[in-house]
């Protein structure tokens, strides 16, 4: 899903949303769709994403962790209900809030988007609220208004409009669903979530954490970094709303089991995340988990990363008290101890960096690094 | 779309542009000095793209600029970034090379620099080494680039001089192209003299 969409959605659980779905009659999924014929546009559309399906899963940065790819399977097929057989996500190894959902049922969920998800209810959230796009065709929607629109005439001529509007959806919507798309497609999230027991709240904190990271940097304004922010209402009025929406809701969060799925590619997913630069955003990221593991050695690492490597003022002593946390927890990585050093030695502090360093290569022996880490020593003697 | 696609998409028709349209000159074997301050010797005749990638950052090739790429980065100073681009998002720590720093350092610079717009790099390893004259460091290093799904191999030697990094790297995709080309690479980062 777009931040756009996603931001969207989270607009969309406010009052005007959920009281519509309350209120309106009862949503009725469609019927499974059977497959356009290729000469129609919504054929051609298929066609498309069909070939795009194929260059993901053939892609190197899709996961192809069997228990991962089962599971968010599983909560589609949950979520998808009749549709399941229909439905297939691919995880992507992209360290950004992403996910998306093509017209022909192929659905991606980044790798940024599982790191950020605190439960299996958030992670929910945003696969139903695509699943509602795909439910309701919009992308047959943009793709008719694409052709409507003059400006895009020379394109279509130049390119085909297949070509065109196949390209605009798989590149993750040039053209950002419509309000009242983004509408629908919310409410039909609430309803599914609810329908399926889970935790509707978990919407609005999803959004609100997001909202969080980006406002993390002083450089940005996320009213410029994200389209959603700029064209829509203001950003905390939308979350108040969502908060204000769900508070009679309840459901399943099932932490426990996202926590286990996660639990083996996160490290990997932290690293993609330091490699961001974006270390005022990763030190929100990770405070917000530590809050939830505060003993936990790879989290208390990577915050003493994104603080050393962000190096403002104060950072670096900030982050030697994550690492010394880290290392008493007694699941520091050994890569700790190595950060640690180069601490100590910008604080002029040469014995603790050389000690630091033999840690290092005793927990790290043949590590890339290991032979400048020797040279290192060498020259500290 | 967000932004971040929006901005590689927009790099990727600078860079098709700069493939199709940017001026292309021969740099013939011999020696050839860099930003007149590193001299290089060429056992074979190389491609330089006159724009660079957009980075200002000397770029020659053998098969082509999106296949292979020799970057040279010359005498940059403290507070210097490795490859400062217009299309920069905010929010993203500039790559900004310190007189302070140690091999560890810069290297993670780089990592970063090939780490752009989600593409992966894992060091395969790094090291002590000679470069220019100089005591330094080599690298050796996997990527997978985002946007086309490409798999490369990469090489970079540097050396801090004065305070000054001089570095060269090489990447090119690991099938064919990385080992017939990188002894080319080395040979030319062997050769390199820092000018007075």
């Amino acid at each position: 899903m777009r931040r756009r969409q996603w931001l969207h959605w989270g607009c969309a659980c406010c009052a005007a949303v959920t009281g519509l779905a309350k209120a309106q009659s009862p949503w009725v999924p469609p019927p499974r769709f059977t497959r356009p014929d290729v000469a129609s546009e919504e054929g051609g559309l298929w066609a498309l994403m069909d070939r795009e399906e194929t260059r993901v899963r053939r892609s190197p940065f899709c996961m192809h962790e069997t228990a991962l790819n089962q599971y968010l399977s599983e909560i589609a097929c949950k979520l998808g209900g009749d549709h399941c057989p229909d439905v297939r996500v691919y995880a992507v190894r992209t360290p950004y809030f992403n996910a998306s959902m093509a017209p022909n049922g192929m659905m991606q969920v980044w790798s940024g988007l599982l790191l950020r998800m605190e439960n299996e209810a958030q992670l929910a959230a945003i696969m139903a609220h695509e699943i509602g796009h795909y439910l309701q065709r919009h992308s047959l929607e943009q793709l008719r208004d694409v052709k409507a629109r003059s400006a895009f005439a020379t394109a279509m001529i130049a390119f085909g409009i297949y070509g065109l509007a196949g390209q605009l959806v798989a590149l993750g919507g040039a053209y950002a669903f419509s309000r009242d798309q983004e509408r629908d497609a919310d409410r039909i999230s609430i309803e599914l979530m609810r329908k399926t027991g889970y935790d509707a709240r978990e919407a609005a904190k999803v959004w609100a954490d997001l909202l969080a990271e980006l406002r993390a940097n002083p450089a940005v304004d996320p009213t410029h970094e994200s389209v959603l922010f700029a064209t829509h209402p203001p950003s905390d009025e939308r979350r108040d709303e969502l908060q204000r929406l769900s508070v009679h809701d309840d459901g399943q969060t099932s932490e426990a089991a996202y926590k286990a799925q996660l639990a083996p590619l996160r490290f990997g997913l932290l690293e993609d995340e330091i490699k961001r630069g974006r270390f005022d955003e990763s030190v929100v990221l990770l405070d917000r988990l530590l809050a939830r593991e505060p003993e936990h050695g790879d989290l208390l690492y990577f915050r003493g990363e994104a603080r050393r490597r962000r190096n403002g003022a104060g950072d670096a002593a900030l982050a030697m008290a994550d690492y010394e946390a880290a290392v008493r927890s007694g699941q520091a990585p050994a890569v700790t101890h190595r950060s640690m050093a180069a601490v100590y030695r910008s604080m002029g502090q040469g014995e603790q960096a050389r000690a630091a360093w033999q840690l290092y290569l005793q927990a790290a022996p043949d590590a890339p690094d290991a032979a400048l880490i020797r040279q290192y020593l060498e020259e500290a003697q | 779309m967000n932004r971040r696609r929006i901005a590689f998409v927009g790099a990727a028709v600078v860079a098709l542009w700069l493939a199709g349209c940017a001026q292309v000159s021969k740099v013939a074997t011999g020696e050839v000095t860099v930003q007149e301050r590193l001299s290089v010797t060429l056992d074979r005749p190389w491609n330089q793209f006159e724009g660079a990638q957009g980075d200002g950052v000397p770029t020659w090739t053998q098969e082509g600029i999106t296949v292979d790429t020799l970057k040279f980065y010359v005498g940059l100073k403290n507070g210097g970034l490795l490859a400062p681009t217009p299309t920069e998002p905010k929010g993203q720590a500039p790559l900004e090379f310190k007189s302070t720093m140690r091999t560890g350092e810069i290297v993670a610079l780089f990592e970063r620099l090939y780490s752009r717009e989600g593409s992966t790099f894992t060091l395969d390893r790094v090291g002590p080494d000679t470069f220019a004259d100089t005591p330094g460091f080599s690298f050796e290093f996997s990527s997978i680039r985002k946007g086309d799904d490409v798999r490369l191999r990469g090489v970079g030697w540097g050396a801090v001089h004065n305070g000054e990094l001089f570095a060269i790297t090489y990447t090119a995709p690991r099938l064919a192209f990385f080992p017939n080309g990188v002894a080319s690479a080395e040979s030319i980062a062997r050769s390199a003299r820092i000018r007075k």
